[in-house]
Formats: C-alpha cells, structure tokens, sequence
C-alpha cells in the first residue's frame, strides 16, 4: 500500500521524560486517522514531530515517500497544518493570510490568483476577505487556518482539535469540510477531545496512553478490544457489590460519572451480571470513546 | 541545513519579506518617527545644547557640536532601530501574534524565522539610517552641518552589517525573558547606557570608557561614520565594527537558535 505518511517507532523525550514511547502510525489518500488520547498521553508531541515540528529522538517519519529526517524542507511541501490554536498572521487581512502563507512554499504555488478566491469561496470566507482575521467569529477563524494549511495543495493535512471552543452548528461546518476534503483524496490526521467527532469523522484510530499506541484501527474495533461490548450504567449507591464482583474477575474500581458506574462488560458478563444482580435496576447501551477514555484515565 | 546556510535560503527571505510588507503598508507611520527624531536630536542637541558648547575638537581641528553630533546620529539609529526591532517587535510575533508558529507549520524552520529577523533587523535600521541621512543633508545644505555628504552612500552596508549584530543582541533578550515588562531590564541597563556612552553624542577622553568601549560595535560605529563624514581615521573603526559584528553574529545567532528551540518548539 502507498501510504502518505509512514511513521515507524517514534521516540520523543521532553524535560528529562519519555512523553512518546515507539509510536507507530500510518494514513493513506482519502483517509482521515483519528489521534486519540487522555491528557498527557503524546498526542500533541506525536502531531509535533509528524507535522516537522519536533525532530524525533529515534525513529523514522515518511511523507509521500520522503523521510522527514533527511529533507524536511521538501517533505514539508506537501504538508498543510491547522494548529490548535490561532496562528494565522493578524497582521494581514483574511485574503493576505492566504497569500503571505503561499510565499512560504517552494515550489511557489502556481495559480495563486485562482486558488485564494477559489478558498475563499469554498471556506465562505469571501464577505471577510478584507477584514482582519480577529474580526471573524470562532467559527470562521477555524474556516481560515483550514483554508491556509490548505493554499499549496498539500496532500496531507493535519488537524490539531479543529473544532474545539466552536459552538454546535460551527462544528458541523467544520466537519462537512473535513469531510469534503477527504473525498478528494486528502489524507488526514486529526486529533480531538470530542468523541462524536472522531467517531463521525475517523476512518481509523490510533489511540495513545502513556506515549504508547494502545489500540489501532476502526472505532468499533478499537472501543470492541479496549473497552468491551457493553456498558451496564447502574446507580452507585443501589449496586454497593459491583465493586467485588469486578474484583473476583480481576477488574478494577468502575468508572463513575456523576454518582453512576459505568462497567464496560463482554457478552457473556452481561448475562453474568444480570444473574448476580436480578433486583438491581441498570442501563446497557453501546460503547462510545467516552468510555475509553475513562478506562485509560483510570489505568495506573 | 547549517545555521550559517540558513542566512542565505530563500525562506529567510521570505520572512524578511513579510516583515516589509507589513512595514511598507504602514509607510506613513513608519517612516515619520525616524525623519522627526534626528530634526529633534540635531535642534535639542545641536542647536540647544550646542549653545553651551564653547569648543569641541576632532582630530585636532575645531568643530561645532551640532556637526560632531551627526555622524552620531546616524550610529544611534542603526542600534536603536536593530535592538527595539528584535526586541519588542520579534517579541510580539513570536509570543502574542504567534506568527512564528505559523510559520513553522511550513518550509520556514526556527533558524530561517531567527535569520529573517536579524535580516529584518538590519535592514530596517538601514531604512531608518537613509532617512536620517536624507535630513543630514538637508540640515548640511542649510549650512547649520558640515559633512562630506558625498561618503553617505558608504556608511549604508556598514550599518546594514553592525544593525545585524545588533538584531542578534536584541534576540537574545526576548528568548531569555519571559515577559514583554521584562523588557525594562535590558532597555535600561544595556541598551540605553549602551546607546548614549558610545561616542554618539559626545567624545569619549574617560580612560575606562574608552578601554570598555573597544568590545564595543556602536562606539567603532560612531567612530567610522564619523571618520568618513568628517573626515579622520576610517579603516580602524571599520575594521573593528566588520570584526565586532562578526564576532556577535558568530556568538550570538547559534545561542539565539539554542535558546528559542527551547522556547518556542520546548525541544
């Protein structure tokens, strides 16, 4: 398979600890690859090093074909990047942040005078493009660091929590985008916090905890292996013996939100629980990547 | 890529070109501060306080302070403008603009953005120097100044070069500090004592001045521009601020890199 980014065995350490511990990660064209992990977990410095951003301690990083390591400058060509944070230049208009971003790319973008009003069109950024970009809502401030990551047609595309602080419908907008561009071919490397949004939008995942890759693949799968087929969500205070009965299967404390536990059981726990519990009132729904991120927050 | 090569790749030049983009859009407001400051220098120290002058020699010839100032004048802008430009100015790009992240999401890497700014550094003070030279000349053909307006083209890549240097002093600052109140620190225990103790405004005859002032790239750069603008000892001073600013650049660029790899990519 032709991969657009191969990255093999990443290391990265940061102030004297290991933060990424032998990643390995892979996208191809048209593919959008979910990064997922609790806090702390090497999703950023994994992103950083992939994007060029960081050099990796040991490891390889190759991006249509070209190790990062030996000519970043031109594996960075075919690369666009949308931070998590606004970065776009406020000393320029919306319009000049296009343009300022394409002079910072040899080959030189050839058909500046199409592709910006084409993005703007596209971004529905046109009615701003002579305003100052800190003048847009949060919405269209995401719209414009897409659009620029986008301005030398670069085959990959990262995307650091691209919707996060963005009300409901702004997210949505956000999402057709992203959407949009990997029918096209884009391949695409997301991180969020919003499980929905992986969820929709993800053709795999890779999911990290403690700078490792803890799961790969697709979102059924990874919440199948990792969190289980069930989730019984019961009243804490109703069930005082679930903790035991995890316990005597060698499971640990049960997550719990809000005053509710929330079990992460198999098949055949379901059945088990139902037996053990006939008077107890309880809830069985579907795992969501909520629940992963529980069970990872809570794994020592 | 070498930190040295960087200085030379087309993505310094890029970001050099950004910079005068943003500086050219606001030419009205950019250019006025360096055309009004030394009209106000010259007639407050010139006029003013020359006054009160009753008699200053160079090279042992009697001169009026308001000429003796000039050259001087010239030397204070190239450091002003390269040591405020790479501190407040390459200080708000890279910590509330974020306009250095920006550019590091693309081909430009930490070396070309700090190239491109000691680059922009040196340019923009020799911007300013051309303009204060411009009202030189015309102060000169108003007869209030003597100089040899002729030898003002030449002092051009001299304070392209010591402006470079300077813009690497200057970088060092905003890695170091964490804030932009911080600034205050360098501002007034180097730069000013730096800017106004280095034969700009008046000769320096203080013994332990003048030793202190031999590390110094400004005092060779007043002592230069004074030599061709008023005739006296030219290839000394040169010598020193080509050798000074090179020493600086060599120093200074490479922990310049060092530090704001730490700061700004935290690696």
């Amino acid at each position: 398979m032709a991969w657009l980014l191969e990255a093999h065995g990443l290391v990265k350490d940061l102030g004297g600890r290991r933060i990424v511990d032998g990643v390995d990660l892979h996208c191809e064209a048209g593919q959008i690859v979910g990064l997922l992990g609790p806090n702390g977990a090497g999703k950023t410095t994994t992103l950083r090093m992939l994007y060029g951003f960081l050099r990796p301690d040991a490891g390889r990083i190759l991006v249509n074909g070209i190790e990062l390591g030996r000519d970043l400058v031109r594996a960075k060509r075919g690369i666009g990047v949308c931070t998590q944070d606004d970065t776009f230049d406020g000393d320029f208009t919306v319009e000049q942040n296009l343009t300022i971003a394409a002079s910072y790319f040899r080959p030189r973008p050839t058909d500046l005078a199409q592709r910006v009003p084409e993005l703007l069109e596209r971004f529905e950024l046109t009615p701003f493009a002579h305003d100052k970009p800190e003048t847009l809502s949060g919405g269209y401030r995401r719209r414009l660091m897409i659009a620029r990551a986008l301005v030398h047609r670069p085959r990959l595309l990262f995307l650091d929590e691209p919707t996060t602080g963005l009300d409901p419908q702004a997210r949505m907008g956000v999402w057709d985008l992203v959407d949009r561009l990997r029918t096209e071919g884009l391949g695409i490397i997301l991180t969020t916090h919003y499980m929905d949004e992986a969820e929709r939008l993800s053709d795999a995942l890779t999911v990290l905890a403690r700078g490792r890759v803890v799961a790969l693949g697709t979102a059924k799968a990874v919440l199948g292996d990792l969190v289980g087929e069930h989730v019984i969500v019961l009243d804490a205070v109703a069930a005082p013996g679930v903790p035991a009965w995890l316990a005597g299967r060698g499971r640990g404390e049960p997550a719990s939100v809000l005053g509710a536990w929330h079990v992460p059981v198999s098949g055949e726990e379901l059945a088990e629980f139902a037996r053990a519990f006939p008077a107890v009132r309880y809830e069985v729904r579907g795992p969501t990547l909520d629940d992963l991120f529980l069970k990872l927050a809570l794994e020592p | 890529m070498s930190w040295l090569g960087a200085a030379i790749e087309w993505q310094s030049r890029a970001v050099v070109g950004r910079h005068l983009r943003v500086y050219l859009r606001n030419w009205y407001t950019a250019f006025l501060p360096p055309a009004l400051e030394p009209v106000t220098m010259l007639v407050a120290f010139g006029l003013g306080l020359g006054g009160y002058v009753a008699s200053l020699s160079w090279q042992g010839r009697p001169i009026e302070y308001m000429t003796f100032v000039a050259p001087g004048l010239l030397a204070y802008a190239t450091f002003m403008t390269a040591i405020f430009q790479s501190l407040f100015g390459a200080f708000i790009r890279m910590r509330y603009q974020r306009t250095w992240e920006g550019q590091l999401t693309t081909q430009i890497g930490l070396a070309h953005v700090i190239w491109g700014e000691v680059l922009w550094a040196g340019l923009l003070a020799t911007m300013y120097v051309v303009i204060v030279a411009l009202v030189l000349v015309g102060f000169h053909l108003a007869g209030l100044i003597t100089i040899a307006i002729a030898w003002l083209p030449l002092i051009l890549p001299v304070s392209f070069v010591a402006a470079c240097a300077f813009g690497a002093l200057g970088l060092c600052f905003t890695a170091l500090l964490p804030t932009i109140d911080h600034m205050n620190l360098p501002v007034f225990l180097l730069v000013l004592p730096m800017g106004l103790l280095s034969s700009t405004y008046f000769p320096l005859t203080q013994p332990v001045l003048v030793a202190l002032n031999l590390a110094n790239p400004l005092y060779h750069l007043a002592q230069a521009f004074r030599g061709l603008l008023l005739g006296g000892p030219v290839v000394g001073p040169l010598v020193g601020v080509a050798g000074l600013s090179a020493l600086v650049l060599a120093v200074l660029v490479p922990l310049d890199l060092r530090l704001l790899r730490r700061r700004v990519l935290g690696d």
